[in-house]
């Protein structure tokens, strides 16, 4: 019960972040699960390491909201694997996502560097 | 987006197979980087997480899990019924009597007071009735009085006006392109369908006059037939408009029919026509007796309400009154009676009855559901281990909720098949009586707004007697119930007297149903001794109604009405046989007899307030039903056209007539209603009281006259030629063998005599009082499933006490208890329940016992005796349903219930 509540939380708390980053991932080509947490996590310098307990529900929901569609084919080392793919809406979906994004990142960056200045006055 | 997800099991399978998938990448990756198989598997797999969890979280995204979760509930709780299948069967018993009950009023009431009027915005509707000084004048208002409501309201949009013709026992028949049939037809102004928002499916309706609202002359032969009769008569002739037709023999063009599922009036069983209103000289006076007087309905504006309709009506007619001359006929006529027209379909007596069935199932009902509450809570107990073991498993407390929940579910919906059973039983059972009663002409089934009552109410019950024990449940802590085994803790006696107040309850609400019962059958049983003043047995009633057209300008007396008489007074078997224009509590339509007298002494408004019933009658009719006379002789052979007019009142005549009735012989030999032609009829008999209206209703003043000196030029034969007439057949053979007899001489008499009604006078009393003994016949099945319950509940609650309590009965008992004083705990508890069961109950009785009023004969709403009665069965039957659990109690072999834990 309590660890199911975990989960739960951390979900939500990725929520919005996470499915930008799948998206965004998505954009260079259809990928596996495994392949976009190996993806994310390369690509932020070992940084981000996205759990398999988060990753599996926001894939599902991304492809019940339509943002990426699903289809099973063989990898290059012959083993058989489910791929996302980004369709029309999920790019569209993105771009409204980032350009968010960049509101609030730079919102918060105005606010974080403007602080220690008025201390300094 | 997917519409239609796939199947459960492969989406499952294919979630598996990727997370499968991301395991074996996730090793060939650590493998490829050079750590050793099992190694990598296990770090791999402590990456990848908790997979089950994985799963459901993920699940959970489809959107169909509570849809999952549903199934698992479903698939559960049919099994935990299965598994208990006495409690099952129990509780589905239970629910599906008040269910059934519930439905089958419902049905009734769905179709008498809350059927939809087949006309436009029906509840602008409203009918119009003069009133005065003795009540609401029922036989209509004179044109002159209608025109000036036209002319001067405000709030109406539209005033039309009707004759109801069989309202008055005239019966018309329509001749079709093969037989003729019997039709009801009432004579209409031009603007009625417009004003019922109703325009003819063919063709066209009458064409009117704006000024008065009836119907042109060159109209005055134009008919409108109804949807029925074009189909049944004319077979649906597409080009009947333009046709001409018969109806009563007087030819008529059809102009119009109307739409399907149309009818007006409404409550009459026959296919129907129309025919035009068309003003004569006579509708220029207001006379009572020979001014035509019609039925008027009105639709009031949009924004107008009733009552101010009614007030402006009123303050109209307060001036068209000052237009009566006469002071006698003014005073009738002062004041306006407006109601909606469909409140006057349902008469006020018939709706409280209805409301009071309705209410006393609904009762049954709340008892069932109460009953199965009590049954869930010791349910809920005894699976108290169960639920904690899925709580500590981590169900959350909705999830435990909803599970027990959706076992009350599944319990009432399955009453609710078996309830839905019992209601057609039930209607099926009471569809005489139901239809007789409540005068419904179509056979009374459950439909679509019944089924969805139900479900409503299945889904209610299942609420109301499943939340209570659930919520305990699922609060209830999980550590004392899985720690120690069994439940005698606070929470156990806390769970007592809840369920003892809920079966208090019960007992108080049966004990109500009951005495509701109990009044009727004293109600039926009174009625059943009344002294009708007449023999019933032996006697076949037919009801005729007479195709007097075919008689025109003949004499119906001689040609039709005695030769019939004489044969069949000479079938085999047949000891008398007389015509009557309708039998004692006939029912069917009623002549009232006033006299037209000038004058304002007392003895003269005494003689114009006489309203009495008038029959014609043939002379065996005393044979018959052996009516017993006061003074004086009844008709016998001798009364011939030729002889002295002779007429025959009855006591209660006499006492309105003279105002005294200490002497009835005082009238014998007075002159009262002239024959026509200076032939004035003398009284010769007075008959002892008897009821012809109702068996509840005392004898209201009769005067009959004598059939065969009825001719056509004698005053009334115009009113009772044309009317529907009653045949008395005594006879001692069975009726079944005696009707095709009678049948075949009505056919030689007449063709249109072969579709008539054959009845008993035992049948004619019976329905008589057909409303009290419905609603007893209702209610003994009412009560008596409230009784079972109540026992059922006493029993239940005990016998689970006793089994929860066997531990400590048998240390009683080892330490010295005597049998009986063990016996006595258990007899107590239950004498408790009893007595404030009862205390409640009686004043609940006493209150509900004010709504059956209307019903009661004989006997006082609040009868001591009867209600001694039913408290006595309550206690008596609870006490038994005691007595078991007691004797068990008292059988407790103290060595076994020690040692047994």
């Amino acid at each position: 019960m309590i660890r199911r509540n975990k989960y739960k939380n951390r979900i939500e708390l990725l929520q919005g972040t996470l499915d930008m980053l799948i998206l965004q991932t998505l954009q260079w080509g259809p990928q596996h699960g495994y392949g976009l947490v190996q993806a994310i996590r390369l690509q932020s310098g070992d940084v981000l390491q996205i759990e398999t307990g988060s990753l599996y529900p926001a894939l599902h929901r991304l492809e019940r909201q339509g943002w990426v569609s699903a289809a099973w084919r063989q990898t290059e080392s012959n083993q058989r694997a489910k791929y996302y793919r980004i369709t029309a809406a999920g790019k569209k979906q993105l771009a409204s996502d980032l350009d968010k994004w960049q509101q609030i990142s730079a919102a918060i960056g105005s606010i974080l560097q403007s602080g220690p200045e008025r201390g300094d006055v | 987006m997917r519409l239609f997800p796939r199947s459960f099991a492969q989406r499952k399978d294919d979630l598996a197979e990727e997370l499968q998938t991301h395991l074996q990448m996730a090793m060939q990756d650590r493998m490829d980087r050079g750590e050793p198989t099992e190694e990598a598997r296990v770090a791999a797999m402590r990456e990848l997480g908790n997979v089950p969890l994985i799963e459901d979280v993920t699940r959970g995204m489809w959107g169909w899990v509570w849809l999952e979760r549903l199934g698992q509930d479903l698939k559960y709780s049919l099994r935990q019924l299965v598994k208990s299948p006495g409690f099952t069967l129990t509780v589905v018993g239970t629910l599906a009597l008040g269910l059934g009950a519930t439905a089958a009023m419902f049905t009734v009431v769905n179709r008498v007071l809350l059927r939809p009027l087949p006309y436009q915005d029906a509840h602008a509707l409203v009918e119009i009735k003069e009133a005065g000084n003795k009540g609401v004048v029922a036989y209509g208002a004179p044109f002159l009085d209608i025109q000036q409501w036209r002319e001067r309201d405000r709030l109406l949009s539209e005033i039309a006006f009707f004759v109801a013709n069989d309202a008055m026992g005239r019966r018309s028949f329509l001749e079709g392109n093969s037989t003729s049939i019997q039709v009801v037809a009432p004579e209409i102004s031009a603007n009625l369908f417009a004003t019922l928002g109703v325009h003819p499916a063919m063709g066209r309706g009458f064409e009117g006059r704006p000024e008065t609202g009836s119907v042109r002359e060159e109209d005055a032969h134009a008919i409108v037939l109804s949807d029925a009769v074009w189909r049944m008569s004319f077979g649906g002739d597409p080009k009947i408009l333009g046709k001409m037709v018969k109806l009563n023999g007087n030819s008529y063009q059809v102009v119009g029919v109307m739409p399907r599922g149309f009818s007006f009036p409404l409550n009459v069983a026959s296919p129907m026509v129309w025919t035009p209103i068309v003003l004569g000289q006579a509708d220029a006076l207001r006379t009572r007796h020979e001014t035509p007087h019609y039925q008027v309905i009105a639709r009031f504006k949009r924004k107008a309400n009733p009552l101010g309709a009614e007030a402006e009506l009123k303050g109209i007619q307060q001036e068209v009154a000052k237009q009566y001359t006469d002071p006698y006929e003014r005073a009738l006529v002062t004041s306006i009676n407006l109601r909606r027209y469909g409140d006057s379909l349902v008469g006020s007596d018939m709706r409280k009855s209805l409301l009071a069935l309705f209410g006393a199932s609904a009762l049954l009902w709340l008892i069932a559901c109460v009953n199965v509450t009590s049954l869930l809570l010791a349910r809920a107990s005894s699976r108290q281990q169960e639920i904690s073991v899925r709580g500590a498993l981590g169900a959350s407390r909705w999830r435990i909720v909803q599970q027990l929940l959706i076992e009350g579910l599944v319990l009432s919906g399955i009453a609710s098949l078996l309830g839905l059973a019992l209601a057609m039983l039930t209607l099926k059972l009471f569809e005489h009586g139901l239809m007789t009663q409540f005068n419904v002409h179509t056979k009374l089934t459950p439909n679509l707004s019944v089924l969805g009552g139900l479900l409503g109410l299945t889904v209610v019950s299942a609420l109301v007697s499943s939340i209570w024990p659930a919520i305990g449940a699922a609060r209830a802590s999980i550590e004392p119930a899985l720690r120690q085994r069994s439940v005698q803790t606070g929470a156990g006696r806390m769970q007592y007297r809840t369920r003892a107040l809920l079966v208090v309850t019960e007992i108080a609400m049966s004990l109500a149903l009951l005495f509701g019962c109990g009044l009727l059958l004293r109600t039926v049983y009174a009625l059943r001794h009344v002294p009708l003043g007449f023999r019933t047995d032996h006697v076949i009633v037919v009801n005729m109604a007479i195709p007097a057209y075919k008689f025109a300008g003949r004499d119906m007396t001689t040609e039709l009405y005695q030769p019939l008489v004489e044969r069949v007074q000479h079938l085999p078997g047949v000891q008398s046989a007389a015509l009557m224009t309708e039998v004692p509590l006939g029912n069917t339509f009623q002549m009232i007899f006033s006299f037209d007298v000038p004058g304002s002494s007392a003895a003269d408004i005494r003689t114009r307030d006489l309203r009495a019933q008038f029959r014609a009658v043939g002379p065996e009719m005393q044979k018959v039903f052996g009516f017993r006379m006061l003074k004086g002789r009844f008709f016998n052979a001798g009364d011939t056209p030729a002889s002295q007019p002779v007429v025959v009142v009855n006591r209660a005549f006499v006492a309105a007539f003279t105002g005294d009735n200490r002497n009835p012989g005082a009238i014998l030999g007075k002159t009262l209603l002239g024959y026509g032609k200076g032939r004035r009829a003398i009284v010769v008999g007075v008959l002892d009281d008897e009821r012809q209206v109702s068996v509840a209703q005392q004898s209201q003043p009769e005067i009959e006259v004598c059939i065969p000196q009825i001719t056509p030029d004698s005053g009334f034969y115009k009113s009772a030629e044309g009317m529907a007439m009653d045949l008395a057949v005594r006879t001692e053979r069975n009726p079944s063998a005696v009707i095709p007899e009678l049948r075949a001489v009505m056919r030689n008499a007449s063709p249109e005599l072969v579709a008539i009604n054959f009845t008993t006078m035992d049948q004619v009393v019976d329905d008589s009082y057909g409303s009290q003994r419905l609603a007893a016949r209702l209610l003994e099945v009412f009560g008596c499933a409230a009784l079972l319950l109540c026992i059922a509940g006493i029993y239940g609650l005990l016998a689970y006490q006793v089994t929860q309590r066997t531990r400590e009965l048998g240390l009683r008992i080892a330490l010295g208890a005597q049998r009986g004083d063990v016996m006595w705990l258990v007899l107590r508890q239950a004498s408790w329940m009893l007595l404030a069961g009862s205390g409640v109950g009686l004043i609940l009785a006493y209150l509900s016992s004010l709504l059956l009023r209307t019903f009661l004969y004989g006997v006082q709403p609040h009868d001591p005796w009867t209600m001694g009665a039913v408290t006595l069965l309550l206690l008596v039957g609870g006490l038994i349903a005691a007595y078991v659990p007691a004797r068990r109690a008292a059988s407790v072999d103290p060595m076994r219930a020690l040692r047994a834990d």
